[in-house]
């Protein structure tokens, strides 16, 4: 790699560069909100636009492209133009890859860094260089636990390589790792979901009965750690809706949830893992959810479900109050 | 009015720290110690038992939005220029322009001749020879910074020579937008040179969709081949949380043939990459709402019999898309931090509150919450927010409830108390800098929880009886040909549709409510586009050859 950290001379002073006719950014105006640029930037942002107007195809503008992209990854424009030339010139494709793992560790949050990536992995259509993505995404989410676009893309990949079984053997092991690490993390949550429910059937996992009652003991054994982690609760309800499971399946769960004390049986359920002797109770997400429970059974079950409401309302969830009314009122009606 | 009865219950981490509740504690402790600069009685949100709720009383001052020093920071940007650290906005320069006019917008500011015209000119720099607009002269065109800099335009722009408007190149921008468009309806927000075929299917995303709408709705540049295909993008788009991610994977629903010809099934997956989140949700609702009037146009049959040769009308045979509403709102209420972290928004489960998100969440709720309250008249029959039971009664129970849902009194105190740096310009969340995105979307965040704007449907009939559709069709910056006169018909209802759906958000003036005094409002905004209601009308006014029936103020209710 170039190595840009040595003081080099401006564009404007390089011999080699004195074929090139700079373009200013305004001519003939004077730009309301500028930004102040430094005058390294500024030099070769306007050697950028002048090669932008030839169209010039070169290892240089490669150089080029890599030296405004250090100082602003979000340079969009220098990243097609990158592209542009990677292609044009057949240069290899992995070896870009190898630079873009410093420049996604330096730039772990532009979205530009990881789409130039997905563009890479596209064009070179290998399992191979696939399966070093899936490493290296995990290695950034180590260091970054929730960014949004290595999690965008990590599924991408997935999805695109659909059919490789050696791409996605270990996925469910090491997303469980992610949520064994940080339990709240629903990044993690949101990326189980897709491997389990979103990207259509495993090899493996046919039986959807089984699978269901796979998932439903694992994310209530989450729950029972730490019972005051709304992203348990969105995974247990989603997984319930997806597959139109009634939320009175779990009404014995639940209601382990829903009282102030916790008072652990003699018998460990299995099915019905009790909260940590920790857990602070009642839990918000679990009198919601009984509440749901009461409004699906209607009829005499409604009243129930509207006193647990109004309790969220007048004392647990106080910020939501007029969500809990409205569920109340909409209940009353019907 | 400030509530005086206030419990700070942290966030029980349940024994079982994680880097989740590690951050959540510092920041709520963060956040909450804002109030002491308002009060004599420190809460103190460590004391006793988690659960146990604090009868802490406080005698808070009345929080005053800053105005001058907000002014000021944009004022600064605008004539100084902002610092070299914003180089990495670069590719963003018509998002420093809208970030910071909006800015004055809201502030109830106008901009004298000269500077709008400096405006103007910096802004038709960016217009890209081909069509849209470049994140900077010179740059590439890109649908994000064609949304900020026709909003922009709509602000500081005005029709004739020099106002700008005409000299934007619809007909090209059109075709620009087409250039993007992939087999699955959604859009790449960019070219990618040539070999852009290769890679079909590589960044598809709702923010792109957003603001394509937008800028198509205020330019009259609608076709029904702009927009096929993006309503079942957009509620592909939706996750099990409710909320909506960045983007869906259509390779699955979406087959090449081998003779390259492009299959659909719509019954295979077609999985969210990325977990519901506030940015994306707030795009891909707006877009929903603005796609109505075309899922009004194409998806019903026979079309609305208003219009006069329907006759022959048949039936598009398309499947009603429908997203979930219920599920969505209870996405977004939740979003909305407790009271320990004043009530301020977050962009995703089990994250922090941050002041932006005032916005694309408190925002998107406010917009839900208003289209939906549309529901009992014509026309919004499709909008089955409460599942398959008894929508009339639940209409009616929502229109019982004046306030909706978003609290808006605890999101203008996280605005007030955490949002504001005490520098001038807004912010994420204490102790960050102010800075331009931070300073628009929190004030529009608060605009959104000051003002209800919502559909109007006196404003609607209004708009309809002036409605001049050969001036529209005339006016359109770009018309395909439509064979059958009943595509004719649906053509022509669309773009009507479009202008009327759009136009009748207006302010109900009975409904505002100004924590700290009416000394703190801002202006409202038109939640669809983040622009006033009065630039949005000028803009479309002109663009759809309209002549608009005067907007009298609704008589103010008691507060
Ligand atoms: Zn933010």
């Amino acid at each position: 790699m170039y190595d840009f950290s040595e003081v080099e001379p401006l564009y404007a002073e390089r011999p080699d560069w004195a074929d090139v006719t700079p373009l200013q950014q305004y001519q003939g105006v004077d730009p309301l909100a500028p930004i102040n640029y430094s005058t390294e930037y500024q030099d070769a942002t306007d050697y950028f636009r002048g090669i932008v107007k030839t169209g010039e195809i070169s290892l240089r503008v490669l150089q080029l492209t890599e030296h405004i992209i250090r100082m602003n990854p979000g340079h969009y424009s220098a990243w097609q133009y990158r592209y542009r030339i990677l292609l044009a010139l057949q240069l290899p494709l992995e070896e870009e890859l190898r630079l873009m793992d410093q420049y996604a560790i330096d730039f772990l949050k532009t979205y530009q860094v990881w789409h130039h990536r997905r563009l890479l992995l596209g064009a070179l259509r290998s399992v191979d260089a696939a399966a070093a993505e899936l490493e290296f995404v995990a290695r950034a989410l180590d260091t970054d636990e929730k960014n949004y676009h290595t999690w965008s893309y990590r599924q991408w990949i997935l999805a695109h390589f659909n059919d490789e079984a050696r791409l996605w053997a270990g996925e469910r092991a090491w997303v469980e790792h992610m949520v064994e690490r940080d339990v709240r993390n629903n990044s993690a949550w949101h990326h189980r979901f897709f491997i389990v429910w979103g990207s259509g059937m495993r090899v493996g996992d046919e039986d959807r009965e089984r699978t269901l009652k796979r998932e439903l003991m694992y994310v209530k054994e989450k729950i029972a750690l730490a019972p005051n982690n709304p992203s348990a609760w969105n995974y247990l309800r989603g997984i319930l809706e997806h597959t139109h499971t009634p939320f009175s399946t779990q009404a014995i769960f639940v209601q382990l949830y829903t009282t102030s004390a916790s008072t652990p049986g003699d018998v460990f359920d299995l099915d019905n893992p009790p909260p940590s002797a920790s857990a602070v109770l009642p839990c918000e997400n679990a009198l919601e959810f009984l509440a749901d429970i009461y409004e699906q059974e209607g009829g005499a079950q409604i009243s129930k479900a509207i006193e647990i409401w109004r309790s969220l309302a007048d004392e647990h969830d106080t910020m939501r109050r007029k969500y809990w009314e409205y569920r109340i009122k909409g209940a009353s009606q019907t | 009015m400030v509530e005086l009865t206030r419990t700070f219950r942290p966030t029980p981490s349940d024994g079982l720290p994680t880097s989740t509740s590690v951050l959540q504690k510092q920041t709520e402790e963060l956040v909450v110690k804002q109030l002491s600069h308002y009060q004599q009685v420190q809460p103190n949100p460590n004391a006793g038992p988690p659960s146990a709720s604090l009868p802490t009383e406080p005698e808070l001052s009345k929080p005053l939005l800053e105005r001058k020093l907000h002014l000021q920071f944009l004022l600064r940007n605008m004539l100084q220029g902002f610092p070299q650290r914003y180089v990495s906005q670069d590719a963003s320069q018509p998002w420093l322009m809208f970030w910071t006019l909006q800015g004055f917008s809201v502030l109830g500011v106008g901009l004298d001749d000269k500077t709008k015209k400096r405006a103007r000119d910096t802004l038709l720099a960016l217009q890209h020879p081909e069509g849209g607009f470049c994140g900077g002269p010179g740059q590439a065109a890109h649908l994000l910074a064609t949304y900020a800099s026709v909003c922009s335009l709509a602000i500081v722009g005005q029709p004739g020579i020099g106002g700008a408007w005409d000299e934007v190149d619809r007909k090209k921008m059109y075709d620009f937008f087409m250039s993007l468009k992939q087999t699955d309806g959604s859009f790449l927000v960019a070219h990618h040179a040539e070999s852009w075929i290769l890679f079909r299917y590589a960044s598809l995303t709702n923010s792109g969709i957003y603001c394509l709408l937008a800028v198509a709705t205020l330019l009259n540049i609608i076709t029904p081949e702009l927009l096929s295909g993006l309503p079942e993008f957009i509620v592909s788009c939706q996750t099990y949380e409710g909320g909506f991610g960045n983007a869906s994977f259509p390779e699955w629903v979406f087959q090449k043939g081998e003779d390259s010809t492009i299959s659909f099934d719509p019954s295979a997956p077609r999985p969210v990459l990325g977990e519901a989140h506030g940015g994306y949700t707030f795009c891909a609702t707006a877009s929903w709402v603005l796609l109505q009037p075309y899922v009004r146009a194409y998806y019903s049959s026979p079309i609305e019999n208003d219009l006069s040769s329907n006759d022959d009308a048949q039936s598009p045979g398309l499947p009603l898309p429908s997203i979930n509403y219920l599920l969505l709102l209870r996405w977004l209420v939740r979003m909305q931090g407790t009271e320990i972290e004043l009530g301020g928004f977050k962009g995703r489960t089990n994250k922090l509150v941050d002041g932006c998100y005032s916005w694309w969440v408190g925002g998107c709720l406010a917009l839900v919450e208003a289209f939906i309250g549309l529901g009992d008249t014509e026309k919004h029959a499709e909008v089955d927010y409460s599942g398959d039971t008894g929508t009339r009664a639940e209409e009616d129970a929502w229109h019982d409830i004046d306030d909706g849902l978003l609290n808006r009194e605890a999101l203008q105190e996280y605005i007030l108390y955490a949002g504001q740096h005490p520098a001038g310009g807004l912010r994420d969340k204490p102790p960050k800098p102010a800075d331009a995105y931070h300073t628009l979307y929190c004030l529009s965040g608060l605009s959104a929880a000051q003002h209800h704007v919502a559909p109007d449907e006196s404003r609607k009939t209004k708009l309809i009886a002036g409605w001049k559709a050969e001036d529209a069709q005339q006016k359109a910056g770009v018309c395909t040909a439509q064979t059958s006169t009943d595509n004719q018909a649906r053509a022509a209802a669309l773009r009507r549709y479009t202008f009327t759906d759009a136009l009748c958000w207006l302010e109900d003036e009975g409904a505002d409510k100004y924590v700290g005094g009416s000394g703190n409002r801002v202006n409202a905004t038109q939640p669809l586009f983040n622009l006033t209601v009065t630039h949005t009308e000028l803009m479309m006014a002109h663009f759809y050859g309209q002549t608009l029936p005067p907007r009298v103020a609704q008589t103010p209710a008691k507060k």
